[in-house]
């Protein structure tokens, strides 16, 4: 089985999205069983209709869609409230942060009692990580460091530079941090991958495609042809996605 | 001329008249030959040393690689020599390129002139964040300028620092309008669109896919500045040529397109390069 642990639903403020049909689309013609949606910036602002777009997804489809909330920390004590909500009566199977989008860095105190809530309700908290001055590796380190009872996964295999110069700083960040794992989406170089899954740890590598922002199909191919055991790879495209949302 | 395929090892193989030098293929392999315009070999930081592109290139199909170090000439003493040997030992695979600080000045002039007269290198790569140089300083210009004497290409590391900016390189490109700028990564993640602009103003700017990961902007750049002026390559072997040529491939494009892109376009500008003294 293939889960796909981020896609997005719904249209962003800055000009991507899709429909749950596209996603569905998509997923059939690829041969992807499960998908963890992830709500986008609407062009209003207001999270809290996107959040609702989620989970009404999820409850349509149990067995295919799980949904993260996603709230901007900005919002203080209404995307706390956000969040209790999403996760007592919605089923949110984790919490979104978007630093990049959102615009704050993620080890801001602001975000904070958000992250306390995910982890009294022991929920994951999944950060778009490696923008330069608001998600790079050494931040997103020292929030994980904060909440070492909290599983984070950074996107964007924790760092987004095409000179290679966050690998290093990336890797230091999951050797710090057990508590972190990293998503494939975008990822600057498929040896980085390898490397993580063979020397930091198999069960810290998600699959996830992070459409349509990136190419779903295109991402695929970064585990497709990953120089790792059938097992190994087993693990990025399902277990690993199935243990860390709590399924 | 038959013999072993240099891309699939098959023993049915035959030489092919659009291949650069005397490169063999087989004619049961891949209908068609790859180049792949940019990689690395290098054992001064990052430990690569030639066999593994090798293999990476066996397993992509791809018959000939560009190759350049991590590091520039004359900082690191000896990685022009890593790279000539590397050609050496892999002449119908590897074709090497020089990778050097421009604000070394003469230095960097005289080993430019070294590796293309004597080493028979094919073209020069510039990371300009990484020896802190911006691409429109004028001992960068000098630089491209002499590269442009040989007819080579000059390959721009071409992401999102500073220096490595789609439009910062194009103020190179203006000022050397005789120069075959090619801009690797095609802006990285976050400058593609400047990239296609750069490419757009300037009709000597070439595209280059790799690393970036975005299947579109490939199509997008054919429709914009046409498959004449856009070019595979992987960036390997840190990211895979294979998952670099589906990239290609998921473009959706023409196969004469695909066909520009993989190695016709490389073809005409390696074979266009001019062993001359200057």
């Amino acid at each position: 089985m293939i889960v796909d642990a981020h896609i997005y639903l719904g249209t962003s403020l800055f000009g991507y999205g899709q429909s749950l049909q596209e996603i569905s689309n998509n997923m059939e013609h690829l041969g992807i069983s499960k998908a963890v949606l992830v709500p986008v910036k609407p062009r209003d602002y207001h999270m809290g209709p996107m959040n609702e777009l989620v989970a009404n997804a999820v409850r349509k489809h149990p067995d295919r869609f799980l949904g993260l909330c996603r709230v901007d920390p900005w919002q203080g004590e209404a995307a706390v409230v956000e969040v209790q909500k999403r996760f007592e009566e919605h089923g949110a199977c984790g919490l979104y942060l978007d630093p990049w989008e959102e615009n704050f860095q993620a080890n801001d105190k602001i975000t904070y009692p958000i992250i306390e809530e995910a982890k009294r309700y022991n929920k994951p908290v999944v950060l778009n990580a490696g923008h330069a001055r608001v998600s790079h590796p050494t931040q997103i380190r020292d929030i994980a460091s904060q909440y070492p009872a909290v599983q984070f996964v950074a996107c964007n295999g924790g760092q987004i530079n095409i000179s290679g110069m966050l690998l290093f700083e990336a890797r230091r960040m999951l050797d710090a941090c057990p508590n972190i794992a990293i998503e494939t989406a975008g990822t600057y170089r498929e040896d980085f991958i390898e490397e993580v899954v063979t020397e930091v740890g198999e069960d810290r590598v998600l699959f996830a495609s992070g459409n349509p922002v990136y190419d779903q199909k295109f991402e695929m191919t970064r585990i497709q042809f990953a120089h790792l055991t059938e097992a190994q790879k087993e693990k990025l495209w399902e277990a690993n996605a199935l243990r860390i949302f709590g399924v | 001329m038959a013999g072993k395929c240099a891309v699939c090892r098959s023993d049915e193989a035959m030489s092919s008249s659009f291949l650069i030098d005397e490169l063999v293929t087989c004619t049961c392999s891949e209908s068609r030959m790859i180049i792949d315009s940019h990689t690395h070999v290098d054992r001064f930081g990052w430990y690569d040393p030639p066999e593994t592109i090798i293999r990476l290139m066996d397993e992509a199909r791809v018959g000939k690689s560009v190759i350049m170090t991590y590091v520039d000439a004359p900082d690191v003493k000896g990685s022009l020599e890593y790279i000539a040997e590397a050609v050496q030992k892999y002449p119908n695979r590897l074709i090497g390129y020089a990778r050097m600080n421009p604000r070394r000045g003469e230095e960097a002039q005289q080993l430019f002139r070294k590796a293309m007269e004597e080493y028979g290198f094919k073209g020069l790569k510039l990371h300009t964040a990484g020896c802190r140089c911006h691409p429109a300083r004028q001992e960068t210009i000098d630089l491209i300028r002499l590269a442009t004497k040989y007819d080579a290409p000059v390959l721009f590391h071409c992401g999102d620092e500073e220096f490595t900016l789609p439009l910062q390189i194009a103020e190179a490109a203006n000022a050397c309008p005789d120069a075959t700028v090619i801009l690797g990564h095609c802006g990285g993640y976050f400058h593609t669109e400047d990239a296609l602009r750069a490419a757009e103003r300037y009709p000597n700017i070439i595209l280059e896919t790799s690393g970036m990961p975005y299947p579109r902007v490939i199509k997008e750049a054919v429709k914009r500045v046409g498959a004449g002026r856009v070019l595979y390559a992987s960036d390997g072997p840190g990211c895979d040529p294979t998952i670099e040529v589906h990239k290609v491939k998921m473009a959706g494009l023409h196969g004469d397109d695909e066909e520009a892109i993989f190695y016709r376009n490389i073809k005409k500008i390696l074979d266009n390069v001019a062993v001359r003294r200057t």
